[in-house]
Order: structure tokens, then sequence, then C-alpha cells
């Protein structure tokens, strides 16, 4: 299920004093099974964007088309939309508010209008996607850790099987273990067929998951392309507000103290096999 | 989300004599205001206060349209009281709708209720529009004062409305986002009978609740941080001053106050001399 953005602009407030341009004349499209990053500095529209692909927020003009229709057409349903494409928000932890955590996951499932016992499977399905042990899903979300409970929130969009999945921050405010477990099940489920487009301020993060990124800034869409194309653009990035991961810096100082070394290196495991390679030692096979 | 014509509680910020007045004395003209106007008991003396509201208006750069703006929310209990007067006054009749008679004493009785509740709100309204929360509360504050002798807490109920009106922003806010995140798990909150949607607020409150009860526990602690302690001994970073303007309104109000007062005495009440 394709999404494909054509010349969105949106502006808030419109008419009134307090008006702002949020988005300037956004064009993109992402195919099926992508695993897009979002970045782009504080306020640059990330949030703004996302909720237009399900349809939260209307463009001012342009379109938003999913599977080559456009959403806002009558007779198209926003609810149906917001099935297929699963929004999970920033500190989602917030929004969960049942007595168990299976009833809050259950909480959009049962909202699809499916029996009880497909509300169960999928709940426990999803908890099983994100890694929530199952013994958590009888107790109640407010004993559970800030972690924990995020993966509840994730569950929670998860459980509506969507073929899309959009994830503004989801390892923001996490220890390392909680971030590292978040990306790993997210990774899994994008290995498993799923669209997956994340918005993060962990270029670490984005460089090691992504396909392709997607750059914003001000409002307007200023590069697009896969990581390495992007992190290469040192200048650029840095001019944008952001910082190329520090395997990329740490490549470029190889560099100035002399060493042959390439400078379009996005992981560590690439930055280990390039400098073992200019120091003469043997590179291992990595996974 | 909430732009639906609630001006009550509303700052309108701008430059005027009656914003920079002490926010002392527009309290105690509002509240003497609202006194006067309920001892006039004709027209004459809605006359002399409507003229007095409106020279306010006019001082304060508030357009006259966000003030007939916000009359909306009470057109109905207007219309309500209007109607009620004109049925249920005794007097001779101008025309009858089943049991009902309506009398011109009800219309004329029901007509200056009416008047007296616009002037009423027209005028209260102005005290917020022209004052900020915080310049509200200081003032509230200073006024409550002498009374906490007798054991009213003003500091600590001026401080409670100043975070109120504090976070009234901040929750609308979080509602809004609770909200999407909710409608993008399938939530719907706009269809479905009266139960149906008083049901579907639950995913809403629920969360609410709780953020605000964080807010909340957070706040404390951070006054407490920073050796937050009750009213006594407290200085201000804005100390109030009453300036001559502020005696010239007094001054105003003062003799309005007497010619309403005369004119009740000369004429007296509207319905008898019917």
């Amino acid at each position: 299920m394709p999404i494909e953005v054509r010349n969105l602009t949106h502006i808030y407030h419109k008419g009134s004093p307090s008006e702002a341009v949020a988005l300037k004349d956004i064009s993109f499209r992402i195919e099926n099974g992508e695993f897009v990053g979002l970045i782009g500095p504080t306020g640059s529209g990330k949030s703004t964007l996302i909720q237009h692909l399900n349809g939260l927020l209307k463009p001012t003009s342009g379109e938003v088309l999913v599977d080559g229709e456009n959403i806002w057409d009558k007779g198209m349903s926003l609810r149906k939309l917001r099935q297929r494409v699963g929004l999970v928000f920033q500190y989602a932890e917030q929004q969960v508010f049942e007595e168990t955590v299976r009833e809050d996951i259950a909480f959009g499932p049962r909202n699809l209008g499916l029996s009880a016992k497909e509300v169960s499977e999928r709940v426990e399905e999803a908890a099983r996607m994100v890694g929530l042990p199952e013994d958590l899903l009888n107790r109640s979300p407010f004993e559970l850790s800030g972690g924990q409970l995020r993966r509840v929130a994730i569950a929670g969009v998860v459980a509506m099987k969507p073929e899309v999945l959009i994830l503004d921050e989801p390892a923001a405010g996490l220890d390392p273990r909680g971030r590292d477990a978040i990306l790993s099940s997210i990774q899994e489920m994008h290995r498993a067929g799923m669209t997956v487009i994340l918005v993060s301020h962990n270029m670490e993060d984005v460089a090691r998951l992504c396909g392709r990124l997607l750059v914003l800034n001000r409002g307007e869409l200023v590069a697009d392309g896969s990581p390495r194309e992007i992190f290469s653009r040192n200048e650029f990035v840095k001019k944008v507000g952001l910082r190329a991961p520090d395997v990329v810096n740490l490549m470029e100082r190889l560099r100035e103290c002399g060493w042959n070394v390439r400078t379009d290196i996005v992981n560590v495991d690439e930055a280990l096999k390039e400098i073992l390679r200019e120091m003469g030692k043997e590179v291992p096979v990595l996974p | 989300m909430m732009s639906s014509g609630v001006i009550m509680g509303q700052y309108y910020p701008a430059s005027s004599p009656v914003h920079s007045m002490d926010p002392r004395a527009k309290i105690l003209i509002s509240v003497l205001f609202m006194i006067v106007l309920f001892v006039g008991n004709n027209f004459y003396a809605f006359a002399i206060m409507g003229a007095f509201a409106g020279l306010a208006i006019a001082v304060s750069k508030v357009p006259l349209k966000l003030l007939i703006r916000g009359l909306r929310p009470i057109l109905f209990i207007m219309l309500f009281t209007m109607v009620l007067h004109l049925f249920l006054t005794p007097g001779p009749a101008i025309f009858k709708v089943g049991p009902f008679t309506a009398t011109w004493a009800g219309l004329v009785q029901g007509l200056f209720i009416g008047v007296r509740l616009v002037i009423l709100i027209m005028f209260t309204s102005l005290l917020t529009l022209t004052t900020s929360p915080i310049e509200l509360t200081d003032g509230l504050e200073d006024l409550l004062k002498p009374f906490a002798r007798l054991g009213v807490p003003a500091h600590e109920l001026a401080m409670m409305m100043t975070i109120a009106l504090r976070f009234i922003p901040t929750l609308l806010e979080e509602a809004e986002r609770i909200m999407k995140a909710q409608m993008a798990r399938g939530a719907d909150f706009e269809s479905g009978n009266m139960v149906k949607r008083a049901k579907s607020l639950v995913p809403l409150l629920v969360p609410l609740f709780v953020s605000a009860f964080r807010r909340a526990d957070d706040l404390a602690m951070a006054m407490e941080a920073r050796c937050y302690r009750g009213g006594e001994g407290r200085t201000r970073m804005r100390q109030l001053h009453m300036a001559p303007r502020d005696y010239v309104a007094f001054g105003l109000v003062i003799v309005i106050s007497v010619l309403v007062i005369l004119v009740r005495i000369k004429f007296g009440p509207v319905i008898s001399r019917l």
C-alpha cells in the first residue's frame, strides 16, 4: 500500500493572527516494505507531516494518496484508513487508560468491530511482537515501567494490524536497554513485511535502521535519499541543524590525520571494516 | 477548539487607559457597578449606566464585536427569562397562548431584565478582557488581604487561581493530543447517542486526569525546590499603585451611583407606572 504526498502545504490557524506555515509544498512517495526515517530539527514539521498520513490533519492544499486514492475524497473512510496506517504518537504511554494492559491493547481492535476471540488473538500477537511478557497482560498499566508502558502503547496500534506503521520518537526518554528492545522489535516487524516510518532525533538509530531518509527543515523537504547519501554531505547536515552519526565524524577525522579511509560510512560495522582494511589487518566476517 | 465565543475570562491585549488601570480599582468598580445596576429599577437608571459602560468600552479599545460575541452564550438564558416575564407578570393582556397570557407589564419587565443582563455581562467581561490573569489575581489577593485576619487564605486563593488559569491552555493542548492518539486507534468521539458519546470520553478523560495529577505533583515539587511558602513576608515583583486615572474612574462611578439612587427615588420602579 504505497503512500504518496503531493504538494502538501499545511497552515495552522489560517486567517488568524497566529497563522503559521508548518509545511510547504511537500511531495514524496513511499513504497511497500520501505523503512523510512523522518528527521529534522525541532519544529521542522515532522509531527504535522505524519498526522496527515492517517487523516488526523487535513492539508491546507495538496493531497495525500494512499493506494492511489485521495484520502479526503468523498466516500473514503478515515477510520478504515487509520486501521491501515497506524500512528504511534510521541510519549504514547500517556494515552493508556484501561484497567489492564490486555484491555488497553484491545481498544483498537475492538473499535474495528472484531469478535472477542479475534480481539484476544490480536492482543496476544501484538504483545509478542513488541516483546511484552504475557504475564504483564493482566496487570494494571500503571504498575508498569516507562519502557514497558511505551510497548503497551505501541502494541495498541500494532494490534490493529496496520500495513504502514508510523512511530514518532518511539525510543525517546527510555534507558539504553529499553530503546534497543523497542527498536529491534520495530525492525522485526519491518522484516515481517510492514512499511515503517520512523521519526527520530537519534542519527545513529536512523542510519542503522532506515533504508531511506526524508529530511525536513522549516516545513520544507530539503533532502530525500539513503542515509549514506545524506550523511556524507556533512556540511549540509550541519546547516540543517542535525549531526551525522559519530562514525561519520570519526572517519572524517581519520582522513584529516592522513588515513586513506572512505567517509561515506554510516554504521559501526562498516567503520570497523574500513579501519581494519586501512591498518592492513584481516577483516573478520561480520554478520 | 475552544474558540466558540466564550469571552468570559479571556484577555484582549491592547494599550488603553482601562488596560493600565490598577486591577484593584477595576475589581472594586466592577463590584460597585453590579450593585448599582441592581439598585437601579427603571430605564433612566439603565440609560445612565449604559452610557458609563459605553464610555468604558470606547476608552478600552476592546472591539464592540468581541463583546457582542460574548453575549452569545447567555442568549438562551436571556430569552428564557424574557419569555417567563412576558407570560407570568399579571396585568392587561396583549395576547393569549393557551392558558398563558402575555401582558404589557410582562413585556416591559422582560425587556428590563434583558437590558440589565446585557449591561451586566458586557461590563463585567470588560474586566477580564482588559486585565491579564496575573494582574487580576494580584489585585484579588490585595483586596482579600484585610480578611486574612478572619481566616481567609488570601494568598493561597490567589495562587490557586493563577495556577488554574496558567494550566488551561496546557490542558486543552493535551486533550487535543490524547484525542488524536485515540482517534489513531479507531476511537470515535463524534457519532452515536448521548450515552455512547459520554462513554467515548473515558479514553480521553482518564489519561487527561493522570497527566493533570502528575503535572500538579511536579509543580508542587518545583515550587518546594525553590523554597516557596505562603504569603507572609513575600514581596512583589510588580507593585500595585493607584494612579490619578483610577481616582477619576472611582469618582465617575460614585457620581453615577448617586444619580441612579436619585433617579430611583424620583421615578420609582418601572412597573408601577403602567
